[in-house]
């Protein structure tokens, strides 16, 4: 695959995903960047701004088989992965596996947050894994596999909030925001008159193929020791606990720094970015793109950063700032 | 991709970044030449300076020079080299000047082999075409820093410096050699038709002194007599300047006449040195000495005469046995000290003599060793001239000394005719040999005031 055809696939992704969410552009960008990745994201913003319709566009538009589930605190973990049942086969009965919704190319795992650690925990599995282990038995899920978690930064009564691995586990953290209102204008105008979007398939039926093409081209983008070194000194930076790591200013707000994930997490996405944006090779700018995407949830703030209300994106802005990029 | 209105001639990428590293390779080498070369350039100045005035010579001069360029060209190497830009830094460099996405420094850092083919070739023809976005001499001009100002700034003033102010300093500070002033005054002198016989002397001394081989004694006579015609001169000049000049001259050969002497000196130490000679501090001391030793005296002569007679009586080991048989017969021998040669006492005269000359040459008061054959040395103290060739006055310090007149039988032992050096040391030692410092008995009339004082109370 050439990267004109990377490029082309995508950007009519993103054409068809934005018939249906109005604005948002940074957020599908970065959805289908970790898509092409490899990589699951984590959506959150307040209820109403378009999550669970992005997702749904979004594997429209890929062709690709979606599912969803609404994580409730009493969702058990058989209910995702599956569970084994007792069928009638030929007058003989036996255990047979029953799916879980797990099972599909893009997985919407809706306000995650709610349902119990051990409900989220089988879906690490799942993330990391891209397997399910029922019963003993391993089922291999199929290839793209993405999920597309979302969770409420309000309500949080009632809520289990992700550990620090099942969050690390996700490529990008994405912020949805309200709309601007022009946006607000434009979502106003498609949603409440007789118009309705039509969003094509845009992958062909052999969608997996060509997938796995593009997931290819996005690791073989070049990139230069001297912005890899970057990405280590700024994921270096946020580590505060370690001996020598991190800048002195950030350790008094930072509990836990940046994993190694981390770090694949900023270069996968520059350099998918890289390929977005028509070249072979990633630049400065791209890392500085995906470098909050990818650490936000990655940063573990302490109780002096919440108490001043200091977000992980200041923190990161900070680091941007002190690291220097020779 | 950016499109380009008036594409050039495209310049491959790699020899851009090579031709940018070569540019700011020569910023770098200017940077440090106009940093270290001007304060380099004004030591040298200062080096000229010293050696036109003579303070330093040709070869601390051409040393010192070597060492400072050495020491500039290694500054400069150690300044320029971490200062050579990385192709890292330059890429960067060409992709901020060409607004491209880090394409040159993807280019020039990145391993070959661990990329495809097709991605490279791609990337060198997007940077071949943001390169024609450079030109060297307007992305890359070289701009001195402000170190390089400071430094030549501060060498002109230093060099100013020198140049305006050093040369007033000069004459004060300035410390020609004796033989340069002594010329300078002869040509002064030459111009005055009076002078002109003294100035041509003077030119003949500096010659001398100049002329390494020349023997100080000779140059020292010179000296002795150019003073004497100056003196001469300066009685009969009545020209003020003439005089003036004269004394001048007069201080100036007083100044080589020191210097000379100070040569001599130490010639003569260096030859002690070689031969292992004997040192002295004595003349003064041992002048003390005499006096204790001999009971007081009216004079130095006298006391060396007195000494020769007391030794004649048979109180010295020195003087002639000859003397000493005549000397027998006059028992009263302090009446005739210090009085006129008597023709009927010829060793006595000879004594006197012998006195006469120590007064003349030495203020020690010591005598000669009459055993020694040789004439005596002139114009040498007299505790020096016990001292053999090769053997001085710094030979051995803090050596006291005594006149010793030996008789003739052990003078012969100590020339060592008759004996070995093992029997000689040891008959030297078992006799009985009178020195001078043993105290006078009483009843002479030299012996200290005290004794005869003690001798007067008893009625003697």
């Amino acid at each position: 695959m050439e990267p004109e055809q990377f490029q082309d696939v995508f950007q009519r992704l993103e054409a068809e995903v934005q018939k249906v969410i109005v604005g948002h552009n940074d957020v599908i960008r970065k959805v289908l960047v970790a898509f092409f990745a490899g990589g699951h994201v984590l959506l959150e913003g307040v209820p109403g701004l378009g999550k669970t319709l992005l997702v749904k566009s979004l594997s429209q538009a890929l062709g690709m088989t979606f599912k969803r589930i609404q994580f409730t605190p009493d969702l058990m973990p058989s209910d995702i992965v599956g569970t084994e049942v007792l069928a009638d086969t030929n007058g003989r009965r036996e255990f047979q596996f029953k799916r879980g919704p797990i099972f599909a190319h893009v997985v919407l795992a809706d306000e995650i947050n709610r349902a119990t650690p051990k409900t989220q925990s089988a879906v690490l599995e799942a993330m990391e894994e891209k397997q399910v282990t029922v019963f003993g038995e391993s089922h291999i899920l199929e290839s793209p596999f993405m999920v597309l978690a979302t969770q409420n930064p309000i309500e949080l009564e009632g809520t289990y909030p992700l550990p620090e691995a099942q969050l690390d586990r996700f490529f990008f953290k994405l912020l949805v925001a309200p709309p601007a209102p022009p946006e607000l204008r434009e979502i106003l105008r498609r949603t409440t008159g007789t118009e309705v979007a039509d969003i094509v398939k845009v992958l062909p039926e052999d969608g997996g193929k060509l997938f796995k093409e593009m997931m290819l081209l996005v690791r073989q983008v070049m990139i230069a020791p001297p912005i890899e070194d970057y990405v280590v000194r700024l994921v270096h930076a946020t580590q505060t606990t370690s001996q020598n790591g991190g800048q002195a200013s950030l350790k008094q707000y930072i509990r836990f720094g940046s994993s190694p994930r981390g770090a694949q997490s900023v270069i996968l996405g520059a350099k998918g970015h890289a390929l977005v944006d028509g070249r072979v090779h990633v630049s400065y700018e791209d890392v500085e793109k995906v470098v909050f995407s990818a650490l936000r949830h990655r940063i573990i703030l302490n109780f002096q950063a919440e108490a001043e209300n200091v977000s992980s994106d200041q923190i990161i802005a900070e680091v941007i700032k002190q690291v220097a990029r020779d | 991709m950016a499109s380009f209105a008036n594409p050039r001639e495209r310049v491959p990428p790699e020899s851009l970044i090579k031709q940018v590293t070569a540019v700011l390779r020569h910023h770098a080498l200017w940077d440090s030449l106009l940093i270290i070369v001007p304060p380099v350039l004004a030591l040298i100045y200062g080096l000229v300076f010293l050696r036109r005035g003579a303070w330093i010579g040709d070869l601390t001069f051409v040393l010192t020079v070597s060492s400072i360029t050495g020491l500039g060209l290694l500054a400069i190497f150690l300044r320029v080299r971490p200062r050579i830009p990385s192709a890292a830094t330059v890429a960067r460099l060409a992709d901020e000047k060409s607004g491209a996405k880090d394409h040159f420094l993807t280019l020039s850092t990145i391993d070959p082999v661990t990329c495809q083919r097709s991605f490279l070739e791609r990337l060198r023809r997007e940077a071949a075409i943001f390169s024609e976005r450079i030109e060297l001499k307007r992305d890359f001009p070289y701009q001195p820093k402000r170190g390089s100002y400071g430094s030549v700034v501060g060498s002109l003033i230093v060099a100013a410096f020198i140049y305006f102010v050093a040369p007033l300093a000069e004459p004060m500070l300035r410390a020609a050699p004796v033989h340069e002033r002594i010329r300078e005054m002869a040509e002064k002198m030459a111009e005055r038709p009076k002078l002109k016989g003294i100035a041509e002397a003077l030119k003949a001394l500096v010659a001398k002194i100049e002329d390494p081989k020349a023997p100080d004694e000779e140059k020292q006579k010179l000296v002795q007599e150019i003073e004497k015609q100056i003196a001469e001169q300066q009685k009969q000049e009545q020209d003020k300047n003439d005089r003036e000049l004269l004394d001048q001259a007069a201080n100036q050969l007083g100044g080589a006449e020191q210097q000379q002497s100070a040569s001599g000196k130490d010639q003569q130490k260096d030859q002690q040195n070689g031969a292992g000679g004997i040192q002295s501090n004595l003349p003064q001391d041992n002048q003390g000495e005499s006096k204790q030793s001999q009971g007081g005296g009216e004079s130095k002569g006298e006391r060396t005469a007195e000494l020769s007679q007391d030794m004649q009586q048979g109180k010295s080991a020195q003087g002639n046995p000859k003397e000493t048989g005549q000397d027998k017969n006059q028992p009263n021998q302090s009446e005739t000290k210090n009085s006129q040669p008597d023709p009927s006492q010829p060793g006595k005269d000879q004594n006197k003599q012998k006195a006469d000359k120590n007064q003349g040459g030495s203020k020690d008061g010591a005598g000669r060793n009459q055993a020694s054959e040789e004439p005596p040395p002139q114009n040498v103290a007299p505790g020096e001239r016990l001292y053999k060739n090769g053997e001085g006055k710094e030979g051995l310090k803090g050596a006291r000394y005594v006149t010793v007149q030996l008789p003739e039988d052990v003078a012969a032992e100590v020339k060592g005719e008759s004996m070995t050096g093992k029997e000689s040391k040891g008959n030297r030692v078992g006799a009985k040999v009178p020195v001078s410092n043993v105290p006078l008995p009483a009843h002479v009339s030299n012996a200290a005031m005290e004794k005869q004082q003690s001798l007067m109370g008893r009625g003697v």
